[in-house]
């Protein structure tokens, strides 16, 4: 979610600057050609003359991107997480489901898979359609392959149907724990 | 069959442009708000407004600027358009690879796909340097090996092995085998073609 703001934002400042740097280097239409001031004293008076209305254009112009830059910068610092997960109960009503109990038994149920040496787990998305983030740490001499596919079957299957979710997309990233090379002679 | 790789939030080039438009956008109209406000002009507004009067875009500083300004927009829209994270390898996600070597080209049944939609999504990727490591370990594993190098790309492997007994040939063709297992094992979507060198220990 805020990875697709981000990327929208930065293609835009990204297209803004490029037209910038383009015209700059063309010479055309805001400008006046190569040999033409960038900004004449002509034009600067025309515009913002004292009693103009071209002033308020530019300062609201700035108020917004004042504003816009604002809560685009105070966004990062927020973290994605899920406090609560709401769970179908199946008779019309809804149980609340503490997002942490939730990625706790999934850690839990993980990290006793076999080649597994720790696990951390974060739910984050929407409450109606919550998704993990699994970050596995494996021991040395797991077989990778083998253990994304306990993952895939008994573990997330286990915590779809106990928290009676359709759909539970899931992230998963490997690494491995570091370990001097040992020699074998 | 590929699966979609991670995308980085890009949250520190978002960070970074939204501290910049907004220590411009307020200098601009805090200098705007003083002049309104029938106070002089900060003197770079004014040396500002004189710059643009006597250059034009002939100037070879402008044409500098330019140049400056439409490669950080490029930098910025590559930022926007790629995905990122290239140090991550995507994974195989188990329910696709039912034939692991033919999974590309066996035709999708219906069954099959019904299979597939009742598991939960899962994308998993490994970091470049683990699957290195793991395959550093199966290295090590033959014998004669002595000491292992591998660096992993994002479409190939390279293993420089150094060996201290056995010959030559039949170290490497061991070697050969143990990092095509290795990388089968690791599951990759892509899985990298091996480059190997064996060499005698040089002392």
């Amino acid at each position: 979610m805020i990875g697709t703001v981000n990327r929208i934002l930065l293609a835009v400042a990204g297209a803004v600057l490029l037209a910038a740097g383009v015209v700059l280097l063309t010479a055309v239409r805001p400008l006046g050609g190569r040999a033409a001031p960038l900004l004449s004293a002509a034009d600067r008076r025309r515009y913002l003359h004292a009693d103009g209305w071209w002033w308020w254009v530019l300062i609201a112009a700035l108020v917004v991107c004042l504003l816009l830059a604002l809560w685009w910068l105070l966004s990062q610092l927020k973290r994605a997480r899920l406090r609560t997960v709401a769970v179908d109960t199946g008779d019309g009503a809804f149980a609340v489901l503490r997002g942490r109990a939730l990625a706790d038994a999934v850690a839990a149920e993980a990290g006793a898979l076999d080649g597994v040496a720790g696990c951390r787990v974060v739910l984050h998305g929407r409450r109606g359609s919550p998704a993990l983030r699994v970050a596995v740490e494996l021991e040395p001499h797991a077989v990778p392959a083998d253990t994304l596919a306990g993952l895939a079957g008994p573990v997330l299957t286990h915590a779809r149907t106990s928290a009676g979710l359709a759909h539970l997309p899931a992230e998963a990233r490997f690494k491995v724990t570091s370990h001097r090379a040992r020699r074998v002679s | 069959m590929t699966a979609r790789r991670f995308r980085s939030a890009r949250r520190i080039p978002a960070a970074l442009v939204a501290l910049l438009v907004l220590a411009v956008a307020g200098l601009f109209l805090y200098d705007l708000a003083a002049v309104r406000a029938d106070r002089p002009a900060m003197a770079w507004r004014r040396e500002l407004a004189h710059r643009l009067e006597v250059h034009t875009p002939a100037d070879p500083g402008v044409q500098l600027a330019g140049v400056a300004l439409a490669l950080a927009g490029v930098v910025l829209l590559l930022l926007a358009f790629t995905p990122g994270i290239r140090s991550i390898l995507m994974m195989r996600s188990p329910g696709q690879d039912a034939g692991q070597d033919t999974g590309q080209d066996s035709g999708h049944e219906a069954g099959q796909d019904a299979v597939e939609a009742s598991r939960p999504p899962l994308r998993a990727g490994i970091g470049r340097k683990d699957a290195a490591q793991v395959l550093r370990d199966r290295a090590m594993e033959v014998p004669g090996v002595r000491s292992a190098r591998v660096r992993m790309g994002r479409s190939r492997v390279r293993v420089r092995a150094t060996s201290h007994f056995r010959e030559l040939d039949e170290v490497r063709a061991d070697l050969d085998a143990v990092i095509a297992v290795g990388i089968e094992e690791l599951g990759l979507v892509h899985p990298p073609r091996p480059r190997l060198r064996v060499r005698r220990r040089a002392d």
